[in-house]
């Protein structure tokens, strides 16, 4: 069997049809992630509740200690025990961003430790308080010592999505599957599959030098 | 007699089984100028930031003219929660550490809270802020990175962000500790200013040069508790007490 190149042009187009889902499902469940995780972050720094501290760490081992694969047909085959019933895409982002926002709570927490607590007491000596703190003060802080793993993180989830494949959300991974077992082909068909996944994470990957430039022009 | 401008009564505060502060009271009149002195841990700085409730005491008041900031009961209701913002808001602070914004540019450090607190427009805010930026002299700063100023002007930076806000009252905690000697007389010289335009001002400070010449009053603190307090000569020359005296035989070794 030799390597046909012309099966790679034939796939292509829905290939990167499928590239687009994976980057919507990634990007939509990274950002609900951060929304969930700096929601909590905030919660957790403010409130200092014994209670819900204790749930969040319990969440976060929760996340950190099963596989994905297990979390993702949990929330599809289990939530509808319980009358929630998903279908694939919405379970899908569901599952990233459950997933990611246990990372992102640790990475933001790195990123909050870095940020002196003189911060804090310089704004509120000023009447800054509440949202404004946050919003205007601290978390543009955060997020800026945070972004190296931020990006790295959202790597990470652009790979996870194509587990997804799993509970049939049409991704990249799930075309692919498709395509190659129709034709037969699945050597020209996964490499092609393996070059766009690469292209993706390279380019954000990439990112992060910019971002990272970006604000560090901003400060020096 | 004049009612008092600031008032801290009997106020308590420990950290754990330590004293941080017991029973101190402190009447601050309109303009004037305190010093406080005293040896590390002694609790002065804790004294200052019990003023603006950073450190709420555990038992004790705070009143700046003739209204209780904070509460006196530990707990804080949402209305004291806001009267406090509002209380802060006219009471400046400086920071041994200066604490100036590193994400933000010399300018955009001024202006921020005169736009978030005071709800002041923004080219308003900035046209007070680079005439305040020219005060403490960096008018040539007003682009600048905080990460690219020395030290010296990381605190007057500081200060002009304090005093963007209209403060009737400014607690500055050891403003020159964490500065390099020879940038030491530029903070003290905008100091200086604001004592001559009659600022009512908390200092914690070392620098006794700058508390006997500018100081109304010097406050000398020991463990948590007022020893002596009065006049720069009085305290500074003639002590009372063995404590003091000590102090500042310590103080002049330092000088050799």
């Amino acid at each position: 069997m030799k390597f046909d190149i012309s099966y790679i042009f034939d796939a292509l187009p829905r290939l990167l049809e499928g590239a687009l889902i994976t980057l919507q499902v990634a990007i939509l469940g990274f950002c609900f992630s951060i929304i969930l995780a700096t929601f909590i972050t905030i919660v957790k720094t403010s409130f200092n509740s014994r209670i819900f501290n204790g749930f969040i760490a319990f969440y976060i081992s929760f996340i950190r200690g099963t596989p994905l694969l297990v979390q993702i047909f949990l929330i599809y085959y289990v939530l509808p025990v319980f009358g929630l019933n998903l279908a694939p895409f919405p379970a899908g982002i569901l599952a990233i961003t459950l997933n990611s926002a246990a990372f992102v709570i640790e990475i933001l927490r790195g990123g909050l430790a870095s940020v002196p607590k003189g911060q804090f007491e310089a704004a509120k000596s000023l009447g800054i308080s509440g949202y404004a703190l946050w919003w205007k003060i601290i978390l543009p802080q955060t997020f800026i010592t945070s972004i190296p793993p931020l990006v790295n993180e959202f790597t990470m989830v652009l790979k996870a999505t194509a587990l997804l494949s799993v509970i049939t959300v049409v991704e990249l991974m799930r075309v692919s599957q498709q395509i190659y077992s129709a034709n037969y082909h699945p050597v020209e068909v996964l490499s092609a599959t393996f070059i766009i996944y690469f292209l993706m994470c390279f380019v954000v990957s990439r990112s992060s030098v910019f971002l990272e430039q970006r604000f560090k022009v901003k400060r020096s | 007699m004049k009612p008092n401008f600031l008032e801290i009564i009997d106020i308590n505060k420990k950290f754990g089984n330590i004293n941080a502060l017991k029973n101190v009271f402190l009447n601050v009149s309109k303009g004037e100028v305190i010093c406080i002195i005293g040896p590390s841990g002694c609790g002065k700085s804790t004294l200052l930031r019990t003023v603006n409730w950073l450190t709420p005491p555990d038992s004790g008041k705070v009143i700046l003219k003739g209204e209780i900031i904070g509460s006196d009961t530990g707990k804080m209701t949402f209305e004291q929660n806001n009267s406090l913002n509002a209380f802060r808001a006219r009471i400046g602070m400086v920071f041994q550490q200066f604490n100036v914004w590193p994400h933000l540019n010399a300018l955009e450090n001024v202006v921020r809270a005169q736009i978030v607190v005071r709800k002041i427009m923004r080219d308003e805010a900035e046209k007070k802020a680079i005439k305040i930026l020219n005060e403490v002299g960096l008018k040539d700063k007003i682009d600048e990175w905080p990460d690219n100023l020395s030290g010296g002007q990381k605190q007057r930076l500081a200060i002009a962000r304090s005093l963007a806000m209209d403060p009737i009252l400014m607690l500055l905690d050891e403003p020159t500790s964490a500065l390099d000697p020879e940038l030491i007389g530029e903070v003290l010289s905008v100091l200086r200013n604001l004592v001559n335009e009659g600022m009512t001002m908390l200092i914690v400070t070392h620098e006794l040069g700058f508390a006997s010449r500018f100081g109304d009053k010097i406050v000398f603190m020991d463990a948590g508790e007022i020893i002596e307090s009065g006049p720069p000569n009085t305290i500074l020359k003639s002590p009372k007490t063995e404590r003091l005296k000590l102090f500042l035989e310590k103080l002049s070794l330092t000088s050799l």
